[in-house]
């Protein structure tokens, strides 16, 4: 029996934007072009398997939506290859649209002087959804996104968690195999970003593929069967979100902050002794660093120890479990909101 | 379901989509029917004023424009100014909000044709129109006491209707660069004081230089607002005037063709640089 198609697979995947303007003047003159150009896509390769939620996780403008666009046709890269559902995008850019559910700007992408229900009809004959169908497919994605006692209102009463679960109904009207999720829960209060992620699990309970970017940890974390960690348009580490957080040797992630007032350099000499320092940052006479360790029971009392042998103070300990922002911390330097 | 059928289904949706977002406004309805019978009214009333209703002046004026019957002249040219407008702005301000709104995006990851937005958005303009043209009517009765003959008014209609895809299309090809440069509104703005200067919308061709009557001939507003001027001042039949409509509707294919050859470009151009969700 022959293997099902990856949902989604590019490879070298480049997408490259010119930054500032060239105006009409420069043009007519044939002025040689100075813009700057900017690799927002940098040679991504991915394979998403069918049945899959797939998550992008990585800081805004590290190039997540960039590539959800290329995938989704609407945007044309540079160089690379891309199969969705083992389509070409470029060559069949409408077979590919015919069985994509895309959630691309979430509530922004609603009409909201139409009422859900008139937004739905309009979207199922966007979607060429059968005309004896549309009724009840309608019916099931607003009952599926818990709006049907809500249908007839206008969309601008929503709250931006039934906007989202409104676009998300949207997207799943063509009875998508593939469904791209573009950070789902972004503005979202916690519950409502309970129950758009409840919704995302039932998409892969009912066999379909999620693909999803997010800056959320916890959300990749909770949701993803495995993560792309992407920065500055490149991957920069892609496995179950279990797997990733072993790849930094840590049982135990502990955050300090120290009360110093001279230089820095000895006491995280010190503390590096016993722990990796991962992030260390200094205002205003204060300390913050995270340290990786074994053991967090072992280090805190090493940290202390180093403390008072500079002369500084720890005011503040916290231990946590290792995450996904650890990892990503550990591969960039940086933290995920940074 | 074919392709085509799906398309056209997807085509009306998009009508429909606007005329009941057009309906949350019902005030912007009223501005339909006051405005155009009020604006040109005040129009025949200042060159009355003018001519001091002086038999020679009207002479002149029947002489230029192929009858003396002034109040209809204007108002048919504002009608034509009206319609023009609705059809030059129809798709190009409705592919910009969806643009400014962020729909745009979620329409163009639908299977539907990239048509469907470029001219179904267009179809929502027809309704008011058809009020604008029902309060010119009931105007020029009103203030003028004049109501053309019935037969002349549906023979009008017709003409209106054959010239729709005329005018489509040359909206359609200014909507299309909605998509690249994102506002368009000033090069509209030029293109309609064009189409008023040159092709006898509110003064006959007549009153034009030489050059600028042969380049009117090349525009379809020009035969359009002259058809129903003719059918309705001077008792000319549909058959009188349609060596006229087969030339508007020639220019409308070729206008049509044009218009899409310049969308495929310009989204081609805005999926390569980005530009279809910046505004």
């Amino acid at each position: 029996m022959m293997a099902a198609a990856p949902a989604v697979e590019t490879k070298d995947l480049v997408k490259v934007f010119e930054r500032g303007r060239r105006t009409i003047w420069q043009r007519l003159r044939r002025e040689r072009d100075k813009r700057d150009r900017f690799r927002a896509v940098d040679g991504i390769d991915l394979v998403v398997e069918p049945g899959e939620i797939f998550g992008l996780l990585g800081p805004n403008g590290a190039g997540k939506t960039t590539t959800m666009k290329m995938l989704a046709t609407l945007l044309i890269p540079t160089s690379g290859t891309i199969r969705v559902l083992g389509i070409d995008p470029l060559a069949r850019p409408r077979d590919v649209r015919a069985r994509l559910g895309a959630m691309l700007s979430g509530e922004r992408s609603l009409y909201w002087k139409l009422t859900a229900r008139e937004n739905l009809e309009y979207f199922a004959a966007l979607y060429h959804v059968p005309p004896h169908e549309i009724k009840a497919r309608i019916a099931n994605v607003l009952a599926a996104a818990k709006l049907t006692d809500r249908a007839d209102d206008y969309v601008e009463r929503y709250s931006t968690g039934m906007r989202q679960r409104l676009a998300l109904a949207r997207a799943l009207l063509p009875d998508p195999p593939l469904v791209v999720l573009d950070e789902p829960t972004v503005g979202l209060d916690p519950q409502a970003s309970r129950d758009l992620r409840d919704r995302v699990r039932e998409l892969k309970a009912q066999g379909r593929t999620v693909l999803l970017t997010t800056h959320y940890m916890e959300e990749a974390d909770q949701l993803c069967d495995r993560v792309a960690i992407i920065d500055h348009g490149r991957i920069v580490a892609l496995d179950t979100p279990a797997a990733l957080k072993r790849t930094i040797r840590a049982e135990e992630v502990v955050h300090l902050e120290i009360g110093l007032d001279g230089d820095d350099s000895a006491v995280l000499d010190r503390l590096g002794q016993s722990a990796i320092v991962a992030r260390s940052e200094r205002s205003n006479g204060t300390l913050t660093v995270t340290a990786h360790c074994a053991s967090a029971r072992n280090f805190v009392p090493a940290a202390f120890d180093a403390a008072r042998s500079t002369g500084s103070t720890i005011r503040h300990v916290e231990v946590v479990p290792v995450t996904l922002e650890d990892v990503f911390l550990a591969l960039t330097g940086r933290a995920l909101r940074e | 379901m074919s392709l085509l059928a799906a398309d056209l289904r997807a085509f009306f949706a998009a009508a429909l989509k606007e005329l009941r977002q057009q309906r949350r406004y019902p005030t912007l309805f009223l501005g339909q029917l006051f405005w155009p019978a009020i604006l040109p009214a005040s129009w025949v009333l200042m060159g009355r004023a003018y001519s001091g209703n002086d038999p020679q002046a009207l002479a002149a004026f029947a002489e230029r424009a192929g009858s003396s019957n002034v109040a209809v002249f204007v108002f048919v040219g504002y009608a034509m100014y009206n319609w023009l407008s609705a059809l030059l702005w129809g798709a190009g301000t409705a592919l910009r909000q969806e643009q400014l709104r962020g729909t745009l995006e979620a329409v163009f990851v639908t299977p539907a044709s990239r048509l469907v937005p470029l001219f179904g958005p267009g179809v929502g303009t027809l309704l008011p129109m058809a009020l604008t043209f029902a309060s010119n009517l009931l105007a020029l009765r009103i203030f003028f006491g004049i109501f053309p003959p019935v037969a002349a008014v549906i023979q009008a209609a017709v003409i209106v209707v054959l010239g729709i895809p005329a005018l489509y299309a040359i909206g359609a090809l200014f909507a299309a660069s909605v998509l690249r440069f994102g506002e368009v509104a000033p090069v509209v703005q030029l293109i309609r004081g064009v189409f008023v200067l040159a092709c006898g919308i509110t003064f006959p061709v007549a009153m034009l230089p030489l050059w600028a009557q042969f380049s009117a001939k090349l525009m379809p507003p020009t035969y359009i607002v002259d058809d129903i001027r003719r059918v309705l001042l001077r008792g000319d039949t549909i058959a009188d005037v349609a060596g006229d409509i087969v030339i508007v509707l020639c220019l409308a294919a070729v206008t049509a063709i044009l218009a899409v050859a310049v969308f495929r470009y310009l989204e081609l151009s805005a999926r390569r640089t980005g530009m279809l969700g910046r505004f």
